[in-house]
């Protein structure tokens, strides 16, 4: 997950926590501040009730219903109510209690903030109830608290957009210099130095970072490429010294057989230390990106002239060759390197066959991706063989030919091409190499 | 012909010189940058072999300043590193031909022949060895106005060794002669063998053959 799509749902996440706190709090609060207000209007009212209170009065509330020694007095759409009753004697004297609970008035039903007051006068105990219905505030607190609702998600939705495009904004060097910096960067030399545009100082210091990494890794490139030149210069020099001596040593006449042979399978030698270099250094360069990948390759056409080159050894051992490739797979690749992996490739199959043998390519689509198969009717290999032998210096059989880089190289210049080897072989039964193109490239 | 050899290996600029001599050419040795500029401006060479990876400079650098100022010189880049950038940039600079470090003499006889015989506009078009005509536009051999039926490869082995006469080739450098410069490793020449061996077929119907030589164990040679 993206670091700002993370962020955006941790925001999302923190706002509807705090939506909820505040949606949870807000009746306590609303309650908090309301009662408030009503005790105060209540204490008011009760303050008034006794300042005007006297004998008279208190008989002529309670005369007015002598049966149950209580006044009651309400307003008519019973928001307010009062009563006064007389109590037994108690310690409760002079104090004052707030409650909330519901009364029933004149058959209706409505929760009360009410105030209750114990009072002495001459000798009598009263209780002075004074009542303030909680039906219009709780409407009230219902509205306040909507409204306050409301209001929160429209700040939370801006705020959360805000936020968003912030940190969009403040990502966007940090998507660029990926982009930019990384992602399209296979070599050194293709590095883009320019600074990338930002604020942030740390996306600065990755840009400089980054900038410095690639110049060391640019300079270990180049280190590397100038060795691969020096090491061929170095000891190809010295071959040729010693090829062009021998080629001039072998025409003098005087010399007997004996001398003759040495020299000649010392050119033999000289020649495979030349190849063993030369390929050495193929290998590093292809590995080394030395190579561009931009020519397109039609895969019949090598092969064809392949086979033109190694018709003398496929006659020779009497093998019989067919090439069946139904497909224009276009591919862009090296075309030199492409040809050196198609000869190895061939090679080997002549190489390892037996005499009067087969030979066959062909190509298809193996779960939509393009392959290019290989085979042969050759000596086969064993489960370790087959892992073993696209290492370097590794040979299949010590009675044949070749210092085992052949398929080293068909490895790296797989690896160049993004193509996968797959090896089925079985003994005495024969090899198939499958080149498969993984790139979901189709055919023309 | 007069050729330039600038190699800094003086062993194997004289190995060079040794072999260009004795196939007719005058030749000298220049080492470095500084002594080659010299050389170029004071002579007229006919063709210059240069190595790129000088002491004191790159051989590009000689390169331009000879098409700087002459076109007619010829001139053959010799390199180590076998470098594809380095054989295009070379030949867009103006060189003649390229030869991978370590060349066989015998290859750059050929290449060299083929570069005077362009310098001569095609004039020489045949080669003639013992009444068999070699003809070079069309890869065609006939004996006495009678054409004889080769392959590409038996064609260009005859030219080879004509072309290297009196000299012992090598199967190895027939091999790298004939399928270039491949990188398998192939001690076994037994096709160069099979080639060679319908070739004298071919050739041996219509006369006596003799100076076709087999070198024991070593390779063949056209004595003229």
């Amino acid at each position: 997950m993206k670091i700002k799509h993370q962020l955006a749902i941790f925001n999302g996440l923190s706002r509807l926590l705090l939506i909820l706190v505040l949606w949870l709090m807000l009746p306590v609060l609303v309650e908090k501040v309301v009662y408030n207000h009503i005790n105060k209007s209540l204490l008011e009212k009760k303050q008034k009730f006794i300042e005007h209170l006297d004998k008279e009065e208190i008989n002529d509330f309670i005369v007015r219903n002598d049966t149950s020694e209580t006044y009651a007095s309400f307003s008519t759409l019973h928001s307010e109510f009062l009563f006064l009753s007389r109590v037994p004697s108690n310690n409760k004297v002079d104090e004052t209690f707030f409650i909330t609970e519901p009364r029933i008035i004149e058959e209706e039903r409505n929760d009360y903030r009410i105030l209750q007051y114990y009072f002495k006068y001459e000798n009598t105990n009263y209780l002075l109830e004074i009542g303030n219905s909680l039906s219009e505030i709780n409407d009230l607190t219902f509205i306040i608290r909507f409204f306050i609702i409301i209001v929160l998600i429209i700040i939370v939705v801006i705020t959360f957009l805000a936020d968003t495009f912030y940190i969009e904004y403040l990502l966007t060097p940090f998507y660029k210099i990926i982009d930019t910096k990384i992602r399209h960067v296979n070599e050194p030399e293709a590095f883009d130095h320019t600074p990338i545009q930002t604020h942030s100082k740390d996306f600065q210091e990755l840009d400089t970072v980054l900038n410095q990494m690639m110049d060391r890794i640019s300079e270990l490139f180049k280190k590397e490429k100038q060795f691969i030149a020096n090491v061929s210069h170095e000891l190809l020099t010295p071959i040729a010294l010693l090829k062009n001596k021998f080629e001039n040593l072998i025409q003098n006449e005087s010399l007997n057989d004996m001398a003759v042979d040495k020299i000649v399978s010392s050119l033999i030698t000289l020649d495979l230390l030349k190849k063993i270099i030369a390929n050495l250094l193929l290998i590093s360069k292809i590995e080394n990106n030395q190579y561009e990948a931009n020519q397109s390759i039609d895969f019949d056409a090598i092969i064809s002239d392949l086979v033109i080159d190694l018709q003398d050894r496929i006659e020779d051992k009497e093998l019989s060759f067919h090439k069946n490739l139904e497909y224009h797979f276009s591919f862009t690749g090296n075309k030199t390197l492409l040809h050196i992996l198609f000869y190895n490739l061939i090679v080997n199959a002549i190489k390892y066959n037996k005499p009067f043998g087969t030979i066959e390519i062909t190509d298809g689509f193996l779960n939509g991706i393009y392959f290019l198969s290989i085979s042969d009717s050759g000596i086969g290999m064993n489960e370790k063989q087959q892992q073993n032998v696209l290492k370097r210096f590794v040979r299949v059989s010590s009675d044949q030919e070749g210092q085992g880089l052949g398929l080293a190289i068909v490895e790296s210049i797989a690896q160049f091409h993004h193509i996968t080897i797959k090896i089925v072989s079985e003994i005495n039964v024969g090899t198939t190499f499958l080149l498969l193109f993984s790139n979901e490239r189709k055919p023309n | 012909m007069k050729i330039l050899i600038v190699e800094d290996n003086p062993e194997l600029a004289f190995e060079v010189k040794e072999y260009l001599t004795s196939s007719g050419y005058i030749c000298k040795i220049s080492k470095n940058c500084e002594e080659t500029l010299e050389e170029i401006n004071s002579n007229d060479y006919d063709i210059v072999l240069l190595d790129l990876g000088l002491p004191d400079g790159s051989g590009f650098d000689i390169l331009k300043e000879i098409r700087k100022t002459d076109s007619k010189t010829a001139v053959i880049i010799i390199t180590a590193q076998g470098e594809l950038e380095d054989r295009i940039n070379g030949l867009q600079l103006g060189a003649d031909d390229y030869l991978t470090k370590p060349f066989a003499l015998t290859e750059l006889g050929a290449r060299l022949f083929a570069i005077i015989r362009r310098m001569h506009g095609f004039t020489v078009n045949q080669l003639d060895v013992h009444g068999f005509s070699l003809k070079l536009q069309d890869y065609k051999v006939s004996y006495d106005e009678i054409p004889i039926n080769l392959t590409k490869k038996e064609f260009d082995i005859f030219q080879y060794l004509v072309l290297n006469k009196n000299r012992v080739i090598t199967r190895l450098q027939l091999t790298e002669h004939i399928w270039g410069d491949i990188l398998e490793v192939n001690s076994d020449s037994n096709f160069i063998d099979v080639h060679v061996r319908n070739l004298r077929k071919k050739l041996d119907k219509h006369t006596k053959i003799d100076w076709f030589e087999t070198v024991r164990n070593v390779g063949y040679r056209i004595n003229v």
